[in-house]
């Protein structure tokens, strides 16, 4: 293995219905963003890979889109599709096909056009003797496993409703994020409508229009091309059973990003997260889910994630800011949502952020959830 | 700038699954006699339903059939507001509606099912729940139109 870093990166604008573009073009626009980004251009690319659940578009073999859209032809390119981790497995696929020596050069692409398609019928093709017969969409899932996790912890809706302001507002100073809500209140999150309990609208994602590129450089290749590249010191994955009834009590416990972060940390020497990581990226489908990540990742004790967001440590001015770029809650298009959660942290790394900048981040940590308990972690640094 | 056109499309598919050897026989359990069968994993004995080839904690083989009850205890559940599409019918579920992960007794994993309370203030985690069979069984487990508070115990 050899270090690899990632020297560019480029996003679409995120949107309810990107009616101006077909799949190949927003599939282009984020590439031709992140090559431009990188000072390359398609001919220098060794390798593509593709992140995209096919099955929201309703629309076979998104493949076809690697030409026209990311200019694979004639090479190696393959499409990951692992439920809401599509975009963050690319991204550890795309590093080690750079770090293994096989390629120097490598493109990641993710994107959803959820506009296209039905996204809770994707969501209920789970198998159809069992989960199938009470799928209510992600937002049941998860408002059964964060019954639980209330019960537990005790956080509050309010709590859960900060995550949601903080997301929106940060959002504003992204200018590529779906949800830009400078202004949004708590009471909003509140008086929004009930989802499924205690989950309201302004507590859950959207589904939105987009793509996000990447690109990968081996060391060698990547400090004579970006000044400063946002070298990967850590990428894990953990997986886990089948079904959201295998899982013990999910939020809570969350044996996959506890696992995965355990390994990260242990690779990069963090012992500290919250004093060592300066930025981080999590993919928070919803309020409630940020606050049991944060007792996952470690950034603060078992049942203290209501006092940390109530403290303002993960504001944009706190000790350790989490989603700077609006998150998942802000901006999410399935495939491109993970990829998007480790370019963000790489622009960070990079100081490109532009207004959603946090000054002097040199370790940023970015991750990936996906179906009922799957879990990416990767950690950026500006150090190799 | 022009706008540029959309066209709608619409598709009806049929698939069709082989459920497997596990499957097959819980199926036939749950048609012929309203039994819930689970595998017993001879490792952790962690009893799994639905029954499963592996245990994935333990990746040891299940052979063990174990009896599974229909009474149970709610470890979490949730109101659904939001309008849904029954997956199984392909018409909008009527809300809202409860839904619950239910440990039946016997098992060690939860089963995902509706819950109908008579009084929905008195919904909470630990609550002893009971299936209702439907009359006619299609050894699917839409046999269990709902599960309902237990009073009897």
């Amino acid at each position: 293995m050899r270090r690899a870093a990632i020297i560019g990166t480029g996003q679409t604008k995120h949107a309810k219905a990107h009616d101006d573009m077909n799949q190949a073009e927003l599939v282009r626009q984020a590439a031709t963003r992140a090559l431009s980004d990188a000072g390359i251009t398609f001919r220098e690319v060794d390798a593509v890979v593709l992140a995209n659940m096919e099955l929201f578009e309703g629309r076979a073999l998104p493949e076809m889109w690697v030409g026209a859209g990311a200019g694979g032809y004639l090479k190696p390119a393959i499409k990951i599709a692992t439920g809401g981790t599509s975009g963050t497995s690319a991204a550890i696929a795309g590093y080690h096909q750079c770090a293994s020596g096989l390629f120097d050069i490598v493109l990641v692409v993710g994107w959803e056009k959820h506009s296209e398609g039905a996204t809770q019928t994707g969501m209920a093709m789970v198998d159809p003797l069992w989960d199938r017969n009470v799928a209510s969409g992600a937002v049941g899932n998860f408002a059964l496993s964060i019954s639980q996790y209330v019960a537990e912890r005790g956080v509050t809706p309010a709590q859960a409703a900060k995550v949601a302001v903080k997301a929106r507002r940060n959002a504003a100073k992204n200018p590529y994020a779906h949800l830009q809500i400078p202004d949004l209140t708590v009471e909003q999150v509140l008086r929004s409508p009930m989802l499924a309990d205690p989950v309201h609208r302004l507590d859950m994602c959207p589904q939105s229009d987009g793509a996000c590129a990447l690109v990968y450089a081996a060391q060698g290749v990547a400090e004579k091309l970006c000044a400063q590249p946002a070298w990967v010191r850590a990428a894990v994955t953990r997986h886990d059973q089948p079904y959201i009834g295998d899982l013990d009590r999910r939020l809570v416990t969350m044996r996959t990003l506890r696992d995965a972060a355990r390994a990260a940390y242990h690779q990069v020497g963090i012992v500290e997260p919250r004093k060592q990581i300066d930025v981080a990226e999590i993919y928070e489908p919803v309020s409630y889910a940020e606050l049991a990540w944060y007792e996952a990742l470690g950034f603060c004790a078992e049942g203290k994630a209501g006092e940390l967001i109530d403290e303002g440590v993960t504001e944009m001015n706190g000790e350790l800011p989490v989603n700077p770029s609006g998150g998942v809650l802000s901006s999410n298009p399935v495939g491109a949502s993970g990829v998007l959660r480790v370019a963000e942290a790489a622009m960070q790394v990079m100081g490109r952020a532009g207004a959603h900048q946090i000054a002097d981040a040199r370790v940023a940590l970015a991750t990936g959830y996906g179906v009922y308990a799957w879990s990416d972690v990767m950690i950026l640094s500006a150090d190799t | 700038m022009t706008e540029l056109l959309k066209i709608s499309h619409t598709m009806h598919l049929e698939w069709r699954y082989g459920v497997g050897a596990s499957f097959h026989e819980f199926i036939a359990a749950l048609r012929a006699r309203a039994q819930i069968l689970g595998r017993r994993c001879p490792g952790c004995q962690r009893v799994y339903l639905p029954p499963r080839p592996v245990c994935g904690n333990c990746y040891v083989e299940l052979r063990d059939w174990v009896e599974v009850r229909d009474t149970g205890t709610v470890r979490a559940f949730t109101i659904v507001h939001t309008p849904i599409i029954d997956p199984t019918t392909g018409a909008r579920r009527p809300s809202p509606y409860t839904m619950a992960l239910i440990q039946l007794d016997g098992a060690d994993t939860t089963l995902n099912h509706y819950l109908e309370a008579s009084d929905p203030t008195k919904l909470r985690i630990g609550m002893r729940v009971r299936a209702v069979w439907r009359a006619q069984r299609m050894g699917l487990l839409g046999d269990i139109s709902h599960f309902t508070e237990l009073t009897d115990e």
